[in-house]
């Protein structure tokens, strides 16, 4: 296909996928590569209008972040492999925004598993819930408690004393100390 | 600095103004100087129609008008949820030559973005008398460099003669002159009797290459910052807003030592940090105006007050970074977090915020 058949693809699919018209001028702006490159993994994994605006917008950040081309970013392994791999449209389409996020927010998704992996390490019993802040957009979590009886509320209060240490780090965590 | 002027309004009351004839002077000759009846200003204020950068256009649009309204304010930061500094705003004029893509005046001059300035500036001179005489034993300090930067039109208006000539002679009140620029040719000229502080905003060089547009480069601010600290001035410096890109920590680190191995520590009044914050018409608007920017593609999320952050803990790691390396310099230098609530502020320096009033005064003292 050369660049005006390209451009008339994605102007069907756009169409098809009442995709706005300021999505579509800013797909349309990208490198012929790049362009083409969208356009092949939206048909393949099929992408609703939502998830083809969302790729978009990530993909642009992160060609701005990393000075790459878009092309680029579907050309690295991991993306790679959700294109081409097994599985189903939608879920493909789930884990491709998944992964393109990962790239947007490296740090950000590093510091959740870790965070996650401490709340998981301290085995907390049915009973406590830890609630940590969306996106860390804060360095507040919530601890909340379920009990129906003197005995259980005494038993989860236990448990909470003895993951004092691991809370503690959590805290810390939040609050950006090494 | 060097203006880029497309064209000059001049409101017909303020036409024989002292601060319109400065300007005109100023001026080169090929600007077309149009005057204006009063109740056009306005519009002459207004976005230029057609414009594909209305708010950039406005930038090259000099409006001299009276302002109507009080140029004396609290600072529009405050807020119940953050700790404040007791900051005063004085507004001698609105948007800025410079255009530095994070800057939160392209949302909030979206719809009047020419750059004005207030021929009736003297005026304020009043209310800061009345602020002063109405709360005696308290000391305030007041800074230009909220809507526009105290200094980088002052080649033309020379204002800041005026307010350090005010300023020098006034017990309870500071000026604080706050810039980018390096812009120091009349503060030179006068003695400030240690009532005027100049504050530079700094950045490390990465951010200057790919943000600050048209602003001095950081070695310059710095350099400017020794000259007008032995004439007498003293100096601020505020981190702000700090940016969290790859590499920022090490970036930040140079800037600071840059910083303190041409002022000392013991000679800096106060340090401030703010981290890039952005409510999402700013981000709308600045990612749309400078879409090749990296800076403003950071690890950023909505934050509870409805600004996108940085993410917490990158945010406050950084904050912690630079607070230490000012502390291991060996000087209490004051320092205080913009836009932050009062736990972040205990969290960073180990410390809860003192009472804005307290905080307002010892900056203010030095």
């Amino acid at each position: 296909m050369n660049a005006d058949e390209i451009d008339a693809q994605i102007r069907m699919l756009a169409a098809e996928r009442r995709l706005p018209p300021s999505h579509l001028a800013r797909w349309l702006a990208m490198d012929a590569a790049s362009r083409a490159a969208l356009l092949d993994i939206a048909r393949v994994i099929r992408l609703r209008t939502g998830q083809l605006m969302t790729a978009l917008d990530t993909l642009e950040e992160v060609a701005v972040r990393e000075h790459v081309t878009v092309a680029a970013i579907f050309d690295r392994p991991e993306i790679r492999r959700i294109a081409g791999g097994p599985g189903s449209a939608p879920s493909r389409a789930s884990a491709l925004l998944e992964a393109l996020r990962t790239l947007r927010y490296p740090l950000l998704k590093r510091m959740q598993e870790q965070i996650r992996s401490e709340v998981a390490a301290l085995k907390l019993p049915r009973g406590i819930s830890i609630v940590l802040p969306k996106e860390l957009a804060s360095d507040e979590f919530t601890v909340s408690l379920r009990v129906r009886s003197a005995a259980e509320l005494a038993h989860l209060l236990e448990a909470l004393d003895r993951s004092r240490p691991g809370l503690a780090r959590i805290i810390e965590m939040l609050a950006g100390k090494k | 600095m060097k203006f880029d002027l497309d064209a000059v309004f001049v409101e017909h009351g303020c036409a024989g103004s002292a601060l319109a004839t400065r300007i005109l002077g100023a001026l080169a000759r090929d600007v077309p100087v149009t005057h204006v009846a009063d109740s056009d200003t306005r519009e002459a204020t207004r976005p230029a129609p057609g414009a594909p950068d209305p708010f950039g256009a406005g930038k090259r649009r000099l409006v001299i008008a009276r302002r109507k309204t009080p140029f004396l304010a609290p600072c529009p930061a405050g807020s119940s949820e953050f700790a404040c500094c007791g900051y005063l705003v004085l507004t001698l004029a609105s948007n800025c030559p410079m255009d530095c893509s994070y800057c939160f005046l392209q949302e909030f001059l979206a719809d009047n973005p020419s750059f004005q300035v207030y021929a009736n500036f003297a005026d304020s001179f009043d209310e800061l008398d009345r602020l002063a005489a109405n709360a005696r034993g308290r000391i305030f300090r007041v800074g230009t460099g909220d809507l526009a930067d105290s200094l980088a039109f002052d080649s033309i208006t020379s204002i800041s003669r005026d307010l350090i000539d005010f300023f020098a002679s006034r017990e309870n009140l500071t000026l604080e002159l706050k810039t980018k620029t390096d812009e120091i040719e009349n503060l030179l000229a006068m003695d400030p009797r240690g009532r005027v502080l100049v504050s530079w905003t700094l950045s490390p060089d990465a951010v200057y290459r790919s943000s600050e547009h048209l602003a001095a480069p950081p070695s310059a601010r710095i350099a400017a910052a020794r000259a007008v600290l032995d004439a007498g001035y003293r100096v601020a410096f505020h981190f702000d807003p700090l940016i969290a890109y790859p590499g920022a920590e090490r970036d930040y680190i140079l800037l600071i030592d840059e910083l303190l191995d041409v002022v000392p520590p013991k000679q800096i009044s106060f340090v401030s940090m703010g981290g890039l914050r952005m409510t999402p018409g700013l981000r709308g608007a600045a990612r749309s105006r400078f879409p090749g920017d990296p800076m403003l593609c950071g690890e950023d999320v909505l934050a509870s007050d409805g600004r996108f952050r940085t993410f917490t803990p990158l945010r406050l790691s950084l904050y912690r970074t630079l607070a230490d390396r000012f502390r291991k310099a060996g000087a209490e230098i004051p320092s205080y977090l913009c836009m932050e609530p009062a736990s972040v502020h205990e969290s960073v320096f180990g410390a809860p915020p003192v009472r804005p009033a307290i905080i307002g005064k010892r900056l203010a003292r030095g």
